[in-house]
């Protein structure tokens, strides 16, 4: 049992998941919709962690230290990928970028 | 309001609170920078669940390295100026934003209701420890450490060759 | 927790931030006398009190009333609110970086244990790391913010070789860890209190000059000073800086210097622990911190003899130097100490 009841944590986290997931979902600039994306993983590290705290044993924790690692791959591969995109079609508004519509 | 229980909540609102800020500013210099404020707000809770190590490997890692590449590729393509207004689809937006406060609140009702928040797992409450933290990283889960591994060297080449320009000159287009 | 308690809380953190901001004018006017000194000229030694020059110890003085007195300019395109919070960032990651460096040992006073450090954290060295980190984005913002090619150039230059020399510095200290077995300064240093050939410098040479010389990278020191290169580029990702602004980096480098200075004081020669002399009570605290004090000073002297000897290094040798040399030599000291701690001999 720690200090921070649950409740607060995964409030916290619900919170956090639910803002990344409306900037994914609302907005149009390329980077913004990464980084949105980046705040829904670290909601789910929060919520990960704060389960660990509460449940006991490092297991949370050791999820957690892995979806960071996991994190910082996505994002090098996602940034080299958009900058490939970026050098092609010379914007950043998602709504612009069909080259795969009919 | 105990102490721990009182700062934590303080941290986690403004991690909300700069989150908000990356979803609502046009400018994606800011967003990155409210995003920073909120990693690190987050790492600060980290510390009060008795994680201060991934609180320091959340600051190097996230917060130091990975949004200093997001921060690069931004300055490098000089993207600043290409945050123009996000015109029209306002009903769009508006019924979006309902949809997804209907979605956190139901999560939340759905995780209290299910009963996960009692229980516990025989082992003893995690310390601030990190040889603790270490034994069960390289014996419980020494295969997945090793693997990560091989996956970062993955990302790393695969993210090299794809930004890359091409060199090599294209041979003439074959097209009719 | 007492009134009394959280005064000794306070103090116990405030003392060193004190120590430097009082002994900064130190290095300012040994770099100034010691570039002189070096370079066979007498360096300032006019600045003085009451008629009396003193050596110019009055040097830093003037320089503080005059950062004091001129105008505060943001330049035109720029953005003020970036443009200003920049040197904060870099100033608060200096100054929050002192608060795990141990200055002594746990003291009894008057029937309480008082630990002299700020925060003994168990992750100590790594928040050291993920605080100087956190500086990089005040160097960026700076360079960017400044809406000037030559500052960004500066800012981004700077900003891969933060990042390039974090990888060498974090493996070689990895080593110290290994041997002494915690993450914890306070473990660290008493590791090596036990004798003169337990100081890290001794078993661990090569990580000592790997993390030596990463120290000078972080901190933007010759020959690693290419975001700042005089000749290159104005003044790199702080040209468009003055006044008071400019003071905060001023400020923010040689702080920086001092926590790097007494990093490796603490990391590699023993800390606050001389072996011979075992600290009692607020005395042996105060020897304990005057200790480390002339360590860090020892350090801050060869960081300002280094700057005044060597010339600076071109990007790209400053980069193959940092991976292809650095990083391989900062594994192999950690095979090394992998090694002597496996045989039992640390």
């Amino acid at each position: 049992m720690s200090a921070v009841p649950l409740t607060h944590v995964l409030a916290v986290a619900v919170a956090l998941f639910s803002l990344g997931l409306a900037g994914a979902l609302l907005r149009r600039n390329a980077i913004t919709i990464f980084l949105s994306i980046e705040i829904m993983l670290n909601a789910a590290n929060l919520a990960l962690v704060g389960y660990g705290a509460h449940v006991g044993g490092y297991s949370g924790q050791i999820v957690a230290f892995f979806a960071i690692a996991v994190a910082a791959a996505e994002a090098a591969v996602g940034l080299a990928i958009f900058v490939s995109v970026f050098r092609h079609n010379e914007t950043i508004d998602v709504n612009k970028i069909r080259l795969l519509k009919w | 309001m105990s102490a721990p229980r009182l700062i934590f909540d303080i941290a986690g609102a403004a991690a909300v609170v700069f989150a908000a800020i990356l979803v609502v500013h046009r400018n994606p210099i800011k967003g990155l920078l409210a995003a920073v404020v909120s990693l690190f707000a987050i790492a600060g809770e980290f510390v009060l669940l008795s994680s201060p190590f991934l609180a320091a490997i959340q600051v190097i890692v996230y917060a130091g390295a990975i949004l200093v590449l997001f921060l690069f590729v931004l300055m490098l393509l000089n993207l600043d100026r290409e945050a123009g207004p996000e015109e029209g689809h306002r009903m769009q937006k508006l019924l979006g934003f309902v949809a997804i406060v209907l979605f956190a609140g139901m999560m939340l009702a759905a995780v209290r209701s299910s009963g996960a928040l009692a229980g516990s797992s025989g082992e003893p409450a995690p310390t601030g420890e990190v040889v603790p933290l270490a034994a069960a990283l390289f014996s419980q889960a020494a295969l997945p450490f090793e693997a990560v591994s091989i996956l970062l060297l993955a990302a790393l080449v695969g993210a090299f060759v794809l930004a890359r320009r091409d060199s090599a000159p294209r041979p003439p287009e074959e097209r009719p | 927790m007492t009134p009394l308690d959280w005064l000794i809380v306070v103090l116990r953190v405030m003392v060193p931030i004190l120590a430097i901001l009082m002994f900064l004018p130190l290095p300012m006017w040994a770099e100034r006398r010691g570039a002189g000194l070096i370079q066979d000229r007498p360096g300032p030694n006019r600045v003085g009190f009451f008629g009396v020059r003193m050596f110019g110890l009055g040097q830093p003085i003037a320089d503080a009333v005059k950062f004091f007195f001129k105008e505060d300019v943001t330049p035109d395109e720029a953005d003020p609110f970036l443009h200003t919070l920049a040197p904060w960032i870099v100033m608060f990651s200096a100054l929050s970086t002192v608060a795990v460096i141990p200055y002594g040992p746990t003291i009894e006073i008057a029937g309480r244990s008082i630990p002299l450090i700020g925060a003994d954290l168990p992750v100590g060295a790594l928040y050291i790391f993920a605080i100087a980190g956190l500086s990089v984005y005040g160097i960026v913002l700076a360079g960017w913010a400044s809406n000037n090619k030559f500052s960004l150039m500066g800012g981004l230059r700077s900003a891969a070789q933060v990042i390039s020399y974090e990888l060498a510095m974090t493996t070689a200290a990895a080593g110290v860890f290994l041997t002494a077995g915690s993450l914890r300064l306070t473990d660290v240093v008493a590791a090596q209190q036990t004798s003169l050939l337990r100081w890290n410098v001794l078993p661990q040479f090569f990580g000592f000059i790997v993390f030596t010389v990463s120290a000078f990278a972080e901190t933007n020191r010759v020959p690693f000073d290419l975001a700042e290169a005089d000749a290159e580029l104005v003044a790199g990702y702080h040209t468009e800086y003055s006044s008071f602004k400019f003071a905060a980096f001023f400020m923010a480098e040689y702080t920086a210097m001092f926590v790097a200075s007494a990093f490796i004081a603490t990391m590699y020669f023993g800390g606050w622990s001389l072996p011979f002399y075992h600290p009692v009570g607020l005395v042996g605290g105060i020897v304990s911190g005057a200790v480390l004090g002339v360590k860090t000073l020892v350090f801050l002297a060869i960081f300002i003899w280094v700057r005044w000897t060597l010339p600076r290094f071109r990007y790209d040798q400053l980069m193959t130097l940092g991976w292809k040399v650095m990083l391989p030599l900062a594994l192999a000291n950690l095979l090394w100490a992998a090694l002597l701690a496996l045989g039992g001999v640390l």
